[in-house]
């Protein structure tokens, strides 16, 4: 590289008509070689890639670990936790605890309910947080900031806040006192009933009562149990009892109010602020509307985004024990995070109970997730890239 | 009427002013209707829910027999809030120690997360296969898996070489680092013991960070990417090392990422089921208090929401924003 090279006439070995190949007077191989390889560099580069790598792999494997262990212990017999030589690798190898489980907890019917829930709930809140994140990122209105405050607030108010309003809430569901109208119970306001203004306004209201004191919808489909398709509502004066049914999950899913919404609103913010404004300009050239531009333009632009969407919302709801346990209080529920227990055929007194049971329950666990394995798979590729894509960061 | 119409439409400019104005408020409308589901269900559902809890928190509950409406409230005033630091021994005790292991947790989540990120932003062998690896948790270690790990004795045991006779008779080798040997170590580089303490428990937790730093990696990896690289292959002419680049340019350029990701590691650590106050006001509520719990809950959501604002003033004194002019 020196000037004395680049004076040098560089030798022609072979001319064509339309190609030239020269060969210049190049250090030799042997000596290019050991500048490349030698130097400290490269060493140093080498050295940092083993470090990062053996890093990288002890921290898969501390996250691999417990799915390792879990997987090892639910194919062992029980005498295999009292074996003190026996730790990963069975010696007995069985299925007894897949089988009971399937077979006696009765999973098959939990995964059906479950699935139903959660692609419902994830679908619709997907859509939702689009619409809402669009709304945000694209259009300027008064009260535009102030409004996405309250949706972070809905983020950071933890919900054991509102854990028992919520269940009241929804045991005696009432919006602005309709139902306590159509029921005759009149109209409150600020806890004065105007039916005590006289008889003849309380006989005028009694008169309005046209709700039925329960809906059934499929009552056929299993008694008590959780499904998607089976209504059972009481309703009073209160209000309707719409728990034990998948309504509140919809409602709250509907308004962008369900779990980690607001997550999904704000990076569906980000993720349309990225998108350029010339798109939908030349939309509206077009002559179409901002809601057919949004479900024509924009919608397909970003599903590698909503796929990510998506994913959290399934698998978040899938494995979400909070919301499921304050709209579904009776004990008959079947969803797969119900199932989590020991099936009567495996119970077992001796030494190595406690660790039988764990793997048991871990058994469970491995049931309720593989689902999500499997969707994880596939939809990986869509979370990074979504993620990556999204400039977040903006 | 008519003339007053003619004489504003024979003036040019104001007319086009009008129509600009216009096609402003009809966008404005359309993003009122894009947000309506959100404001719907804000003032409908979720403000009655606040509303109840403050209101229930500030009174006495009497149950009411079933089917005629639930219950009555009697507004006793902070009766409970008192209650919660007087009657209940565990609960303040429980707030100083849910505070203490938030402090603790932060910063370890915060740079574990984007030490993580920095590596998988690297090229690499295996990347794709590691990314996937490590986002698992996030999407799988949720719900009703924390619950299970929180009692999973099995994870402990097969890691364990408890009562297999190893021949080097120390049962210390059950940890992933034994931490003898690493604070002997901090200790002849004379780092403070205090540094040390940190560090050995962080290690023994890390299983605990790496599960919990998932989305905050994502966050600063695309925070990264949307880096230029431009400004990295100038930084390189220049003759900077990569230690260098990392602190003068990576380190300013995702400072506002770290504001968020320093928020939300607080929030999703302290709303989270596994929180030893979230469990303990858990407990209280499924033991019958519903009101003591809400009393609790809202005392704890205070001290977090001034937890942030102190934690996000401060960070934010030090953010670097590329792109004031946006």
């Amino acid at each position: 590289m020196n000037a004395q090279n680049v004076e040098q006439k560089p030798k022609i070995k072979r001319e064509t008509k339309n190609r030239i190949r020269v060969d210049f007077d190049r250090t030799p191989l042997k000596e290019r070689l050991k500048a490349k390889f030698l130097s400290t560099y490269f060493l140093g580069k080498i050295i940092f890639s083993i470090f990062r790598l053996v890093l990288m792999i002890g921290i898969a494997y501390i996250v691999l670990f417990p799915f390792l262990t879990k997987i090892a212990g639910s194919v062992m017999a029980p005498e295999d936790f009292v074996d003190v030589t026996v730790r990963l690798i069975p010696r007995n190898f069985t299925l007894d605890i897949y089988k009971y489980i399937i077979s006696e907890l009765e999973y098959w019917e939990a995964f059906g309910n479950t699935f139903t829930l959660a692609f419902s709930t994830a679908l619709i809140q997907t859509f939702i947080c689009c619409l809402i994140g669009y709304g945000f990122a694209k259009f300027k209105f008064k009260g535009r900031n102030l409004i996405f405050m309250l949706v972070m607030l809905t983020m950071i108010v933890p919900h054991q806040t509102i854990r028992f309003s919520m269940f009241m809430e929804f045991s005696y569901f009432d919006v602005f006192g309709i139902v306590r109208l159509l029921k005759g119970g009149g109209i409150e306001i600020f806890g004065w009933n105007v039916t005590e203004l006289g008889e003849g306004v309380k006989t005028f209201f009694e008169g309005l009562e046209c709700l039925p004191d329960r809906i059934q919808l499929m009552p056929y489909v299993k008694e008590n149990g959780a499904n998607a398709f089976r209504l059972d509502m009481e309703i009073t004066q209160a209000g309707i009892n719409i728990c034990n049914t998948y309504i509140p999950f919809i409602l709250l899913s509907l308004t962008g109010l369900a779990f980690k919404n607001g997550l999904y609103i704000f990076m569906l913010r980000q993720f349309f602020r990225g998108v350029p404004d010339e798109l939908e300009e030349s939309a509206y050239m077009d002559g179409a509307g901002t809601f057919r531009t949004f479900i024509q333009i924009i919608l397909p632009l970003s599903v590698p985004m909503m796929v990510t969407v998506f994913l959290f919302a399934f698998c978040w709801q899938w494995t979400d024990t909070f919301y499921t346990g304050v709209f579904f209080n009776n004990s008959n529920t079947n969803l797969l995070v119900d199932i989590v227990g020991i099936p009567p055929s495996l119970k077992l007194e001796y030494a190595g109970q406690s660790l039988y049971y764990t793997a048991i329950r871990n058994t469970c666990g491995l049931l309720i997730i593989m689902p999500l394995v499997v969707l994880y798979a596939f939809g990986q590729k869509f979370l990074v890239q979504g993620i990556e894509n999204s400039g977040l960061a903006n | 009427m008519t003339n007053d119409v003619k004489l504003e439409k024979s003036a040019a400019a104001p007319k086009k002013r009008k129509k600009i104005a216009s096609l402003d408020r009809r966008k404005a409308r359309s993003g009122w209707f894009f947000i309506l589901p959100f404001l719907i269900g804000f003032v409908v559902i979720y403000l009655p829910m606040i509303y109840d809890s403050i209101v229930m928190s500030l009174s006495e509950i009497h149950m009411a027999e079933a089917g005629m409406g639930g219950y009555t409230l009697e507004f006793v005033g902070f009766k409970n809030y008192i209650d919660a630091f007087s009657s209940d021994p565990l609960f303040a005790k429980r707030l100083v120690e849910g505070l203490k292991t938030l402090a603790f947790d932060i910063p370890s989540i915060l740079i574990f997360s984007l030490f993580m990120a920095v590596m998988l932003n690297q090229k690499m062998a295996g990347r794709a296969i590691f990314r996937s690896i490590f986002f698992v948790p996030v999407i799988i270690s949720t719900g009703i898996m924390e619950s299970i790990a929180a009692q999973d004795i099995l994870n402990n045991y097969m890691g364990s070489t408890e009562g297999i006779d190893d021949g080097s008779g120390s049962s210390a080798a059950t940890e992933l680092v034994s931490s003898m040997d690493l604070k002997l170590l901090f200790a002849n580089m004379k780092v403070g013991t205090g540094v040390v303490d940190y560090v050995v428990e962080a290690i023994n937790n890390i299983f605990n960070i790496v599960n919990r730093s998932g989305v905050q990696m994502l966050i600063f990896l695309s925070a990264l990417q949307s880096i230029n690289p431009a400004i990295y292959e100038s930084c390189k002419i220049d003759g900077a090392t990569s230690w260098e680049t990392f602190w003068k340019i990576t380190f300013p350029m995702i400072s506002p990422m770290i504001l968020v990701n320093g928020i939300y590691t607080i929030i999703d650590s302290f709303t989270n089921s596994q929180n030893v106050v979230m469990a303990y006001i858990a407990d209280t509520y499924s033991k019958g208090s519903e009101v003591l719990s809400s009393a609790m809950a809202w005392i704890y959501f205070l001290i977090v929401i001034v937890v942030v604002a102190i934690i996000g003033a401060i960070f934010s004194a030090f953010v670097f924003y590329g792109r004031k002019s946006e």
